[in-house]
């Protein structure tokens, strides 16, 4: 709806509980919302359409720095469309997608390509993830500096950690050439032999596993090199104890961040026990000293935050044997409401450090968002947290259906997401909708 | 007599530069009679080599010297004689000067402390390359119109620096010239601690036109870098490291120590353009090594007494 100038008019997102770290908010007001930026906030905010959020939580838009849509190559399993909605229905506002498609996103054609289809087919910020080897094959660099120029964000190796650490060395001093940051996953290659975490688990099922130290010693040395070349790195899916610490010994030491996932913090290798290959993920399911060893560094600001590592796969990659399938969890749609039940409802972290978690610290780390200063790019999450939902296949927006809460029952439900001003997702429908 | 080696130009003086330029103009000018007369060179190649080589046998030739060449193929060199061994043969041999090429850095002061001869460093490894460095400011300094407009100008030292030898001897000529001094090349390329000569590293050499360098100073890009490991392609470092046309306004000057790598470090119309450097560079090896040789052995006191 335009006013009379011709321009959309302003929005008001009336009684929510606006909680937003950044700024320090924390409280039932109004939110005005003009030009496509957060305009002001205050009580009794009056003038142009409303949106009543009353019972509502409103937080900064939540960020996203790990995700694989599919696209190019597999849009059976997820596409920009579908990996966007199924974003959106979490409460993202913006992602990071990853390199590791086919073709892998290691030249600047592809790039731009892709920056162009984002334009007109997602429907909430989305970053390319450029690779940082050609083909993802930690041999020749790519051109990061004329990727850079076509529009990707970042570089990364996701999916494959880089196998040496002289290759990797010279791939931060060029990132750092080319001014990208780089995300890295670390997976050492000759101790990550197996598909599940080496543990008891894994011994009692006859399961191959692939131990602790494949992530750690991994880890240890992108801290190093980091350190040593003064890169930009991005430490994602920490999973064990041991990493969480050295990263946490690396603050300050190295321009380095790290995220861990829902999944690390919810779950543990006990799943192994099911040998379903729904479960198989990358780094795998730890053990419960891990996962609260990983919840205590999230806690503390040791990590600085949570990116889902949204994987989707078709069905017939993930209903294997654990050894066959596919790594990989979907993870955007019920990233906030499994963190909430999990962690904040029984209290181990307070609601403000997960909304600094999902959202001000990814949005401080991709630039602009994640708070709802003024002036900022209107990029809102309703949450209604009393909601209690299932976790069903026909729940999700995603292509796909591997998520490992599938049957569970969460509380705490998206009700809308805003992206620049505009409703890109809206659970509630009719209530929700906007008055002029 | 009087022998000096040559062995770096690092902490070299104002004065020294402008002295030895000085004798090398003499030595162009043919005002010096055969000064090496009675003299023998031993130009010693433990890497391969051709206007060095070329230019130090040409120099030692017009002044008079004689002149033995040994080279990796069909010397002791050839059969794993130690550099130490081969240098005090050629002492024994009543060499007055060594001219040394070597693929090690500071092979040329090991030579030197084993002879009594003068070791003349024509490149060591990544270490030093001191006449090539004085051969560039010879002919920038013809270029400017003098030694002393060489004070204040800006160069922009392009490329492979970790791997040169032949920017860690300009750096320092360059400087103690008087002229201001950045680096332009990815991280990959630059010494980790690019710091420690306290210059600025600019992202391109457009990034260099802007900073307003009169000088483009280009380094090769030696065949094995270009394989990926520490740049992406030809066609990303042509595009923020290559000298290209569009840099030429303005009146800047571009050199390299060549060979060139022609669309790489210096697009193909520009390595014989009017503001290339590149052909007087060369023509200036021979002038300047008669001098340093001249120096080298004393021969120059000589001449002036």
């Amino acid at each position: 709806m335009n006013g009379r100038d011709g321009r959309p008019a302003d929005l008001i997102v009336r009684h929510a509980h606006v909680l937003d770290p950044s700024i320090g908010l924390d409280g039932v007001t109004d939110v005005r919302i003009s030009g496509g930026r957060i305009a002001e906030i205050g009580d009794g905010l009056r003038g142009g359409r409303e949106l009543d959020a009353d019972g509502l939580h409103l937080f900064p838009g939540f960020v996203d720095v790990h995700a694989h849509w599919r696209t190019p190559g597999r849009e059976d399993e997820e596409d920009i469309e579908s990996g966007s909605a199924a974003a959106a229905a979490g409460g993202f506002t913006s992602v990071v997608m990853m390199p590791n498609t086919d073709p892998v996103v290691d030249r600047p054609v592809i790039v731009s390509g892709l920056a162009r289809r984002v334009e007109k087919e997602s429907s909430v910020r989305a970053h390319i993830s450029a690779a940082l080897h050609m083909g993802l094959e930690g041999e020749r660099l790519t051109e990061m500096r004329l990727l850079k120029e076509a529009g990707a964000f970042c570089v990364s190796d996701d999916g494959l950690g880089t196998a040496s650490a002289g290759v990797l060395r010279n791939g931060m001093l060029y990132a750092k050439t080319a001014g990208l940051p780089v995300i890295l996953h670390c997976e050492d290659h000759s101790l990550a032999t197996g598909v599940v975490h080496d543990g008891t688990f894994a011994a009692l099922a006859g399961i191959p596993g692939s131990p602790a130290s494949a992530e750690d010693a991994a880890t240890a040395t992108a801290l190093v090199l980091a350190a040593e070349t003064g890169a930009k790195v991005h430490i994602t899916h920490v999973s064990t104890a041991l990493s969480a610490a050295l990263v946490g010994f690396f603050k300050g030491r190295a321009d380095v961040t790290s995220d861990t996932t829902p999944h690390h913090l919810t779950l543990t290798d006990e799943l192994v026990c099911t040998l379903e290959g729904l479960y198989r993920v990358n780094p795998p399911l730890r053990p419960d000293n891990d996962r609260r060893g990983v919840t205590e560094a999230l806690r503390d600001g040791v990590l600085d935050f949570v990116a889902t590592d949204h994987a989707p796969h078709a069905s017939e990659e993930k209903e294997l044997p654990l050894e066959e399938a596919a790594p990989g969890f979907l993870g955007h749609e019920t990233a906030f409401a499994a963190l909430y039940t999990e962690l904040v409802l029984n209290r181990t972290i307070p609601l403000s450090r997960l909304v600094e978690a999902v959202s001000c610290g990814p949005g401080r780390w991709v630039g602009g968002a994640g708070s709802l200063r003024v002036g900022s790019p209107a990029d809102l999450t309703l949450v209604d947290l009393s909601e209690e939902w299932n976790v069903e296949r026909g729940a999700l927006l995603s292509r796909s259906s591997n998520s490992p809460h599938l049957g569970r029952r969460l509380t705490g439900r998206v009700a809308g997401t805003i992206v620049g001003g505009a409703l890109v997702y809206d659970h509630v429908g009719a209530r929700f909708g906007i008055r002029s | 007599m009087e022998t000096r080696d040559f062995l770096t130009l690092e902490n070299v003086e104002r004065g020294d530069l402008r002295s030895t330029l000085g004798l090398a103009r003499a030595c162009a000018e043919g005002r010096l009679r055969e000064p090496l007369a009675g003299k023998t060179v031993c130009l010693a190649f433990f890497e391969a080599s051709t206007r060095t080589a070329v230019s130090f046998e040409l120099a030692a030739r017009r002044s008079g010297a004689d002149v033995i060449s040994l080279s990796e193929k069909g010397s002791a060199i050839a059969k794993g004689e130690s550099l130490i061994d081969t240098v005090v043969t050629l002492d024994r041999l009543g060499a007055d000067a060594i001219v040394l090429r070597h693929p090690a850095a500071g092979a040329a002061a090991l030579a030197a402390r084993h002879t009594t001869a003068a070791v003349i460093n024509a490149g060591d490894g990544c270490g030093q390359h001191p006449t090539q460095a004085l051969l560039d400011l010879y002919t920038l300094g013809d270029a400017l119109g003098g030694f002393d407009e060489l004070s204040g100008t800006r160069v922009a030292i392009v490329g492979d620096v970790l791997h040169s030898r032949v920017a860690r001897s300009v750096i320092p000529a360059f400087r103690a010239a008087g002229m201001e001094i950045a680096l332009v090349a990815p991280r990959t390329l630059l010494p980790l601690d690019a710091g420690a000569w306290n210059l600025p590293v600019l992202p391109s050499v457009d990034g260099a036109v802007e900073w307003g360098a009169g000088v483009l100073y280009a380094l090769r890009l030696q065949k094995e870098r270009m394989t990926g490991a520490r740049i992406p392609s030809i066609s990303e470092y042509a595009r923020f490291y290559g000298v290209a046309r569009r840099h030429l306004e303005e009146g800047v000057l571009v050199m390299h120590p060549g060979p060139v790598n022609r669309g790489v470090e210096i697009s193909g119309d520009v390595v014989l353009d009017g503001s290339s450097l590149i052909p007087a560079q060369v023509a200036a090896g021979t002038a300047v090594r008669s001098a340093v040789l001249a120096l080298a052995t004393g021969a120059a006191h000589e001449v002036a007494a």
